[in-house]
């Protein structure tokens, strides 16, 4: 399974939900595939699932995708308690898992490449919709399901290691512009006002 | 912390528009988060690592809920490189609320707390987070606002380092 064929599978099926992304590979391709106004991709490691949870409390009517890998989730586990303790029903997580650090050219194998289940991580920190997929029709029946339903999904996605983002051209938005039109995609569609020029 | 401290400074923060607060518990003003929690126009969410803290803060904060974040100065050596990549690079305004241990004013100090404590305030320098330090009530509701205030207007976090009085 590619992490290409997901996400075209999913950019169909985004229209008003909130899509935090990580870094790297999954940043360009999503960018690319589905250039969203609700898109956050916070171009970092170990901070989309955080940033999306808060997101997910605070606006508990809107449905929050998270789009993490398995580098990223790694760095960052303590999150996972945190998440089934608060089991936000309004949070679809993603973990695009292809096993190795890409980004390094090298390859170097992630903890996943060999004894670590992260949906048994997820399941045993209390989010007990946490499944692994490992084939695009399981893909498309998990993600569907977590798209329709009220509640907290946590899905481990076995992909292959791939390089086709690198032909794809890299955003030119800074992080800042990228923030702003978000915050204002949401001010648009929240009716209410985000940053405040005063407290 | 001295009671009638502690629901002055969970007042000043309701008070200059603080909706949300994630935090990690430490010893110094433990006795806000109860307060926290009492108090409804608080969201309040406990963590397990203080870089959750800021990444969950960041998400409130964009979300429209100006957002806190409390834990002890530690807290910003563990967080670092999310104060950097989500509140600075990204420019994310949230406000730090810091229990200054390790301080020359911090009346639990010791050999364990002074060396992150003489550290704390280069640390917030190298990272170009605003910063003041409260030693007693003097103005606090004034220096809380003047800190939210701040963290609006540069869409960065802003920290209130918390010592003397408030660490008895």
């Amino acid at each position: 399974m590619k992490r290409s064929d997901c996400y075209e599978f999913l950019a169909p099926r985004v229209t008003d939900q909130l899509v935090v992304g990580s870094l790297s590979g999954q940043r360009v391709e999503w960018a690319h595939v589905c250039p969203h106004e609700g898109n956050l991709l916070v171009a970092s490691m170990g901070a989309a699932l955080g940033v999306a949870v808060g997101l997910s409390l605070v606006l508990p009517h809107r449905k929050v995708i998270a789009l993490e890998s398995d580098g990223s989730l790694l760095l960052s586990l303590y999150n996972l308690p945190t998440l089934g303790n608060l089991n936000p029903p309004n949070l679809t997580v993603f973990v695009f898992d292809n096993e190795v650090y890409s980004g390094t050219r090298i390859s170097e194998p992630s903890a996943t490449s060999g004894n670590t289940d992260l949906a048994a991580v997820a399941r045993a920190c209390g989010i007990s919709r946490a499944v692994t997929v490992r084939d695009l029709e399981s893909f498309k029946r998990e993600a569907t399901e977590a798209l329709e339903q009220r509640t907290l999904s946590f899905i481990v996605c076995k992909i292959e290691q791939t390089t086709g983002h690198r032909q794809i051209p890299r955003p030119t938005e800074d992080l800042w512009e990228h923030k702003y039109r978000f915050v204002r995609y949401l001010e648009k569609t929240e009716g209410k006002q985000i940053f405040l020029g005063r407290g | 912390m001295d009671a009638e401290l502690a629901k002055r400074l969970v007042t000043g923060l309701r008070e200059a528009g603080i909706g949300f607060v994630s935090y990690l518990p430490e010893t110094r003003l433990s006795e806000i988060v109860p307060l926290l929690r009492a108090d409804s126009s608080f969201m309040v969410v406990p963590v397990a690592n203080e870089s959750e803290a800021v990444s969950i803060s960041a998400g409130a904060s964009l979300g429209g809920r100006p957002a806190a974040v409390y834990f002890e100065g530690s807290g910003v050596y563990v967080s670092a490189y999310n104060l950097l990549v989500l509140g600075k690079r990204l420019g994310v305004p949230m406000l730090l609320i810091v229990a200054y241990y390790g301080s020359i004013l911090d009346k639990r100090n010791s050999h364990i707390y002074a060396a992150p404590g003489i550290h704390l305030i280069p640390l917030l320098q190298s990272l170009e987070i605003q910063h003041v330090v409260l030693e007693d009530g003097a103005r606090l509701e004034d220096k809380m606002k003047g800190a939210v205030k701040m963290m609006h207007a540069i869409k960065q976090p802003v920290a209130l380092l918390f010592t003397g009085e408030f660490t008895v």
